[in-house]
């Protein structure tokens, strides 16, 4: 999933300054799961706003609205008719979402309330882990199942790089040393020699290093 | 009993600059006080919400209780070691703590609301968390976003 982080109430509140009557659009996919953008951070940010602009002696009407997925159209157009009765939209889904709402209703200013983080998982109730870059072309085969560019602090392909220390990774000692990992997952699976092969240099244009990408399913396409 | 109140000495200087009847919203589960009506005062407004469990509450339900007027919000919540539903007590100190920094960051002090470990049944700690609570709130005055 896309996991993200909802901003400081300071930093949402002065985005919402001067305005009267805003919407907070939630969704309810990947920002959901991770307890930054569902109906409940909806309601719990627009309560908090209420608040805090009424303890300020503002007051500020703020509707909330959570659709499935701010990233497709056919959800967005349920928020048509919330979002044509207000000066302001705070959105709390990732990047991708906030920038088809903002093109969807160019006439409405659009705030983005989440902080986007990265594509993980949940590892435990809370933790929230990164596993991939989305770089266009996949080889967590060669690695066990380990993504080494993701997960290595130094994207090594033909690790380790020799600063690891019991498992850790010298860049973050909280972090465990994803070559450790891609070790002792070959020597489990008896493939330990596989490693020595050489793993070339990866072509970086299939990532977003060529430039914004683009997925075409023509047969999709009508 | 777990009571996290502010400072006693601070509160003492300040106890007589407001005289206000403070609306007090009582979240209880019910195995630890069956009945918030027993908690009868003619100086404060007590609404009490009964929950079958205290990780029934949300962070929300504890700002909706600022937004409709509370000056404090009390959550009564059992042991630690004996929530029935093994770590209900647990989740709502965090979800408490969290609702603290948020009043912190409203600017409506994060003191506001507290969570209280108590026995099932303990009126009498109850009676006493409501009577502190009284205090602090002659310091802290009436909620100002009520």
């Amino acid at each position: 999933m896309i996991t993200g982080e909802q901003k400081p109430l300071a930093e949402i509140k002065a985005k919402v300054k001067g305005y009267k009557k805003i919407l907070v659009l939630g969704c309810g996919t990947c920002v959901k799961t991770c307890f930054a953008g569902g109906e409940d951070e909806v309601a719990t940010l627009a309560s908090a706003l209420r608040l805090s602009f009424k303890k300020d002696g503002q007051t500020i009407k703020v509707e909330e609205q959570t659709i499935e997925r701010q990233c497709e159209d056919e959800f967005i157009k349920e928020a048509a008719a919330k979002i044509a009765g207000v000066e302001a939209v705070v959105s709390l889904a990732c990047g991708a979402g906030v920038q088809m709402v903002a093109s969807r209703f160019p006439g409405v200013p659009l705030l983005p309330g989440v902080n986007t983080t990265f594509i993980g998982i949940l590892e435990k109730p809370g933790l929230f882990t990164e596993k991939c870059l989305g770089c266009g072309n996949c080889i967590v085969d060669v690695f066990g199942g380990i993504c080494p560019i993701s997960r290595c602090a130094k994207k090594l392909f033909n690790g380790p790089c020799g600063g690891s220390s019991n498992g850790k990774c010298e860049v973050n000692a909280e972090t465990e040393c994803a070559w450790q990992l891609i070790v002792d997952k070959a020597i489990s699976s008896g493939q330990l020699e596989k490693l020595a092969e050489y793993v070339p240099p990866k072509d970086w244009s299939a990532s977003n290093a060529g430039g914004p990408r683009k997925l075409v399913r023509e047969d999709h396409v009508i | 009993m777990v009571v996290q109140t502010m400072d006693r000495p601070k509160v003492a200087e300040k106890i007589e600059c407001n005289v206000v009847k403070p609306q007090i919203t009582v979240f209880h589960c019910i195995n630890a006080l069956s009945n918030a009506a027993l908690l009868d005062y003619d100086n404060c407004d007590i609404e009490s919400v009964k929950l079958p469990c205290s990780s029934m509450s949300r962070e929300l339900v504890f700002l909706k209780a600022f937004e409709s007027g509370a000056d404090a919000v009390v959550v009564l919540v059992c042991p630690e070691n004996s929530c029935r539903y093994l770590q209900g007590s647990l989740r709502t100190a965090k979800r408490v703590n969290r609702v603290k920094k948020l009043l912190d960051e409203i600017g409506l002090d994060g003191r506001r609301i507290n969570l209280y470990n108590i026995h099932n049944g303990d009126v009498r700690a109850a009676e006493k968390i409501i009577e502190n609570t009284l205090t602090d709130l002659a310091f802290l005055g009436p909620n100002p976003a009520a």
